[in-house]
């Protein structure tokens, strides 16, 4: 699909915005705002927003727990203010300050978050079959972890959307660590994308920190999917810039990681090279740039500010919240 | 009112809910043929997309279950053997029982797990389980227990209907249970017991299968002792004022249940029975239940699971 200016801008905002809520994240728990933990999603805002930011609003998205889903919220159209404000405990959060730091919003097709890993496989499973079954060309995009393949639940859902045909894209976001699990120890291959092939879907592997790369991959696997054609894997390869949560150490098993291998990697940073594409095209100026910074600053100013001000939740929530009416 | 059994007041309840609410379909394996019979002959009826046959993945049919009652679904998913479940841990009782939570109520996950549960067919540690107390335990489910074909018919409808996940667990050994049901169409609803037997010294609150055992000992007891049968229905919601109403009749109560003993049904309940109704106890609660053993088949079940002699042992040691 031949992108057109103004959504190779929105991409570029979208990943710069993503960025920057990261930071804001940080901050906040840097400073004691944010209550639980948070496992900084940069190096994977390419992955992020290329996978989303052509869904149709009804579609389903879950988002990978890296990042705890900002790049994939913000471009389903979530409002960063429910997200930090959650992280916060505040009553303005997306689940009214009691799930610390997950998201939902089923307006937006983004029906939660979950703290166990490999559990998007059943669950996904699930929606993508009510999604077949609402005959409305719905799609389910899905994204784990390297390490999230390796759990068996994988094999049940993998097997079962391509045997129904679901309208599903599994996205393996490869950034090569599990905590501090390589990859490489803990699967034989080296693309996870080769386990397409024992369920009859396509699979690819594509370069991560190319925004472009991931949205033409997940858009044609989207394509298929509204199809009926059934399921597809797309592979990022990706890169974690920080520890696996902030203040974790940052080892492969109990040695640091290597520092020359993760700036080897921000050389190529999906923000700044994609940057650097635009402006080389035209599409972009400098001028361009700074506005689309200053805004999402003044952007995270607000939602800083939002979060500060709001309320914590009256303990009364609880009780209400263990049923639905 | 018409006679019926237990299996067949289930598949009826299934077949009304799949009449009258098209959301409302049924997953799990050989649910087509049906194992214990409770789901046969629907998908000549409803067809195989609303009768869903899955191959063996029980993570993959509870998963299914969740995702699609959270997009808008009325899911029935069969576990087959209640044993089974726990093979589903993270989808049945972090996903289903705490996702409506979790997300600040934005989501709900209306769905009927359904399994077939308890000994009697000597067939062992993995497929005689009650794991009542697991569910009971955990926050956000609720959990049906039919001991009659009346109640499994109502309380399976009234499950189905309920917008939150509701395991709905039905007694193997009680499956050709004879008992009648209305013609016309009625709902159990939750949080209701039900007084089996009328009685005045002693209180039986029983659960699914040793409802029946309890009321066959209170008849062959009745020259010597008037026993009060009550079966809570549901666990959870339970109906702890009708049992304190009935303690207090009495002063004497025991609590029958198949699960093990230890931290089991007959903890909770006895428990709940203290904190609430102390002062009406004539003698200590007595609780029969399942040995802190796994469920042994073959001759050696009947040692493990609780008997007759066991309540008829717990009813002469309060009534005395
Ligand atoms: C079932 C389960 N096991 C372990 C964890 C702890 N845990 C959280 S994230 C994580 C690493 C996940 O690795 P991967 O799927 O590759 O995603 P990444 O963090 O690399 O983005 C682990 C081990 C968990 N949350 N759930």
């Amino acid at each position: 699909m031949e992108l057109k200016k103004e959504q190779l801008i929105n991409l570029y905002t979208l990943m710069v915005r993503t960025r920057k809520l990261d930071e804001l994240t940080i901050k906040g728990l840097q400073e004691g705002k944010v209550l639980a933990f948070y496992h900084s999603g940069q190096g994977s805002e390419a992955l992020a927003v290329g996978a989303i930011a052509f869904l149709r609003p009804d579609d389903y998205a879950w988002g990978h727990h890296r990042g705890h889903g900002i790049g994939y919220l913000l471009a389903k159209g979530a409002d960063g203010k429910e997200f930090l404000a959650e992280h916060y405990g505040k009553a303005t959060g997306s689940c009214l300050g009691v799930s610390g730091f997950h998201y939902a919003d089923p307006e937006l097709g983004v029906l939660g978050a979950a703290g166990t890993i490999g559990s998007v496989f059943p669950i996904s499973l699930g929606w993508g079959l009510a999604a077949k079954k609402n005959k409305r060309q719905q799609v389910m995009v899905s994204v784990f972890g390297d390490g999230g393949s390796n759990r068996g639940t994988l094999h049940e859902a993998f097997n079962l959307s391509s045997v129904w045909k679901l309208p599903i894209v599994w996205i393996c976001d490869n950034n090569g660590m599990a905590q501090f699990m390589p990859i490489k120890d803990a699967y034989a291959r080296e693309d996870i994308a080769d386990l397409a092939a024992g369920y009859d879907m396509p699979g690819v592997v594509v370069d991560g920190m190319d925004v472009l790369a991931v949205q033409e991959a997940v858009q044609a696997a989207v394509a298929r999917a509204r199809a009926g054609d059934g399921p597809s894997l797309v592979e990022a390869k990706t890169i974690r810039y920080r520890s696996h949560s902030e203040g974790s150490p940052d080892v492969v098993h109990n040695q640091p990681r290597s520092e020359e291998k993760i700036e080897a990697w921000k050389k190529r940073d999906p923000i700044e090279s994609f940057k650097a594409k635009l402006l080389e095209q035209g599409m972009l100026t400098e001028a361009d740039v700074d506005k689309i910074n200053q805004e999402a600053d003044a952007e995270m100013a607000e939602i800083e500010k939002f979060c500060t001000d709001s309320p914590p939740p009256d303990v009364s929530v609880l009780e209400k919240l263990l049923y639905a009416e | 009112m018409k006679q019926t059994i237990y299996l067949m007041a289930i598949r009826e309840a299934l077949d009304e809910e799949m009449e009258r609410d098209e959301k409302v379909f049924i997953i799990g394996e050989n649910v087509q043929q049906g194992t214990f019979g409770t789901t046969s002959t629907l998908v000549q009826k409803f067809g195989p997309e609303r009768v869903m046959d899955t191959p063996l993945a029980e993570t993959a049919v509870a998963g299914a279950a969740v995702g699609a009652a959270m997009a808008g679904f009325r899911p029935v998913a069969d576990m087959m053997f209640a044993d089974f479940m726990y093979i589903a841990g993270d989808e049945i009782m972090i996903k289903a029982a705490k996702w409506h939570f979790l997300h600040g109520g934005k989501v709900s996950v209306p769905l009927v797990l359904m399994a077939a549960m308890g000994g009697g067919m000597k067939i062992g540690a993995e497929h005689s389980m009650c794991p009542e107390s697991i569910i009971m335990h955990t926050a956000g489910l609720k959990l049906a227990i039919p001991s009659t074909p009346y109640d499994a018919k109502g309380l399976l409808k009234t499950a189905i209907r309920d917008n939150n996940p509701v395991v709905f667990f039905y007694h193997k050994g009680l499956l050709g249970v004879p008992g009648e049901i209305p013609e016309e169409e009625y709902l159990v609803p939750f949080g209701q017991a039900d007084v089996k037997r009328e009685g005045s010294d002693v209180t039986v609150v029983a659960t699914s299968r040793m409802v029946h055992l309890s009321l066959a000992v209170a008849e062959e007891l009745k020259d010597k002792v008037s026993v009060e049968v009550i079966d809570p229905r549901t666990l959870e919601p339970l109906d702890i004022d009708t049992i304190i109403a009935s303690v207090k009749k009495t002063g004497r109560v025991v609590v029958a249940d198949e699960d093990n003993r230890r931290c089991g049904v007959t903890s909770e309940i006895g428990m709940q029975i203290m904190e609430k109704g102390f002062d009406y106890l004539d003698a200590p609660v007595q609780r029969v239940a399942a040995a802190d053993l796994p469920i042994a088949s073959g001759f050696m079940e009947e040692h493990i699971l609780p008997q007759p002699k066991d309540i008829v042992a717990a009813i002469e040691a309060v009534a005395t």
